[in-house]
């Protein structure tokens, strides 16, 4: 795991699902810090984290604004906030202007990482109905971070893969359970 | 030319002092800025002393007025369940909401307050750096289908309140314009005032008991939110209220004059 500093997830439609399964399969000792951002449908802005927190032995939060990462905590994006990562190791957040028709974007978290933790930077895109996400990844893999989009084949929405691999070739293409044996496999 | 340096000259040629702001959301801003009108921070700078409407977009871009009416459902309708049955119960109430944008917030207060039969006591001020925002606020007239939201936000908190009141009891709405608008009895009640935090005094003599500063603060270092929030905190009664945006925190060197009571601070008696 020495090889990162983070591992940065973007979602929309489909990824809750892949998300609560994928943290309640990690190993107890997973000690990257996880950034998570995802769209979410507007009646059911709360309860996200908690319902993560449940499922998961790491400790989910939605960070407060220049809250400092730390290893062994999941960040899930708060509604109606963009959240970036920041060079001195914080998360900050803004309510400014939506970016692809979302708040949080999910460019807008990849791409602070990507510039932020460059080449210790992993980033995973998973099933969604949108293209937020895609450019975001692009740049983790211009830094020279790792990335895995998941699987189009394997996914509820196949848009947001799809559009990552229209613009980009990740280093691994994976079904969520391979997502997750490869998080678990980290040195 | 850094950022650091674009916001000294900035500062000297346009008397706006962003300089404390939050290093990393305004220097993204400013590369935002450069990038989409492919000029270079010298170029920005010239622009701005030749170009008002230039000078406006940096403004804008560089201080983010989005805002919504009841922005965050859950919180105003747990600060219904708790502030709001425990206001002063004879006396005015006087609201100060800083950084009120183009108004929205300042309404969906005054929209509670009717709701518990405050209104005629109410004395609410927004104030903003931006006379721009200000003035559509003082007009409360928005756009109607691009804010539709602006509804679903508003029957979500009724639903949450368990209260029953329509959109229509405080908007008159012009489909065919497009347009919504705050109803006159409304409308006459809040005052915007122009106040640039950073270097003016809050510009009114009287004490508050309720101060709306959500999201303005994610904006600044914490050097700057110190020096804001005593001067804040001086136009505070003593157990006035101050709520922050969903996501905010006091500094810690704030936080020693305050208690946190779920949704909001209070601003502790000193003895
Ligand atoms: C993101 S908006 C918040 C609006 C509203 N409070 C809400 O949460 O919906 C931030 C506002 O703060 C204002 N602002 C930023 N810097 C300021 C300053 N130095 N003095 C006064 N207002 C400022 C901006 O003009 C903008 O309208």
């Amino acid at each position: 795991m020495s090889d990162y500093k983070a591992v940065v997830i973007g979602g929309s439609a489909g990824s809750f699902a892949v998300v609560l399964k994928m943290l309640s399969k990690l190993r107890p000792d997973f000690e990257l810090p996880i950034i998570i951002c995802m769209h979410r449908l507007k009646h059911i802005r709360s309860g996200l984290a908690e319902n993560l927190d449940i499922k998961s032995s790491m400790k989910v939060v939605e960070p407060y604004d220049k809250e400092r990462i730390e290893k062994g905590k999941v960040y899930l994006a708060p509604s109606n906030y963009h959240m970036f990562v920041e060079f001195d190791g914080t998360i900050s957040l803004s309510i400014e202007d939506m970016n692809n028709q979302s708040r949080p974007s999910i460019d807008y978290t990849l791409s602070s990482a990507a510039a932020s933790y460059r080449e210790k930077c992993l980033g995973i895109i998973l099933t969604g109905a949108n293209k937020d996400g895609a450019k975001g990844l692009k740049d983790i893999a211009d830094k020279k971070g790792f990335t895995i989009v998941q699987d189009p084949k394997t996914a509820e929405v196949d848009t947001m893969p799809k559009s990552a691999l229209k613009i980009m070739q990740p280093d691994l293409i994976l079904s969520p359970d391979g997502i997750t044996d490869f998080l678990n496999n980290l040195k | 030319m850094d950022f650091k340096q674009f916001l000294a000259s900035f500062k000297i040629k346009t008397g706006y002092d962003f300089c404390d702001y939050s290093d990393n959301s305004i220097s993204r801003r400013l590369d935002k800025i450069s990038a989409e009108s492919k000029l270079s921070f010298e170029q920005m700078l010239d622009k701005v002393m030749t170009d008002e409407t230039f000078k406006n977009k940096v403004i804008d871009e560089i201080t983010v007025n989005t805002t919504e009416l009841f922005r965050d459902p859950t919180m105003w309708i747990s600060l219904y369940k708790t502030l709001y049955q425990q206001l002063p119960k004879s006396a005015t109430i006087t609201f100060w909401h800083i950084g009120c944008s183009r108004g929205l917030e300042v309404y969906s207060n005054l929209i509670m307050m009717h709701l518990l039969g405050n209104l005629d006591r109410c004395r609410a001020i927004g104030t903003d750096l931006n006379s721009r925002v200000l003035e559509i606020g003082r007009k409360g007239e928005y756009s109607y289908r691009f804010n539709l939201y602006f509804k679903d936000n508003f029957n979500a908190v009724m639903a949450g309140c368990g209260l029953d009141a329509k959109f229509e009891d405080y908007f008159d709405i012009d489909e065919s314009q497009d347009k919504m608008k705050v109803k006159p009895f409304l409308l006459e009640k809040p005052k915007f005032i122009e106040q640039n935090l950073v270097q003016d005094k809050a510009p009114f003599a009287y004490k508050v008991d309720v101060v709306f500063f959500r999201n303005v603060m994610i904006y600044f270092n914490d050097k700057l939110q110190n020096k804001i929030m005593s001067m804040v905190c001086s136009k505070m009664y003593d157990g006035a209220a101050l709520i922050l945006g969903k996501q905010e925190s006091l500094t810690s060197q704030m936080m020693t004059r305050f208690t946190k009571t779920g949704q909001y601070y209070q601003k502790k008696v000193l003895l």
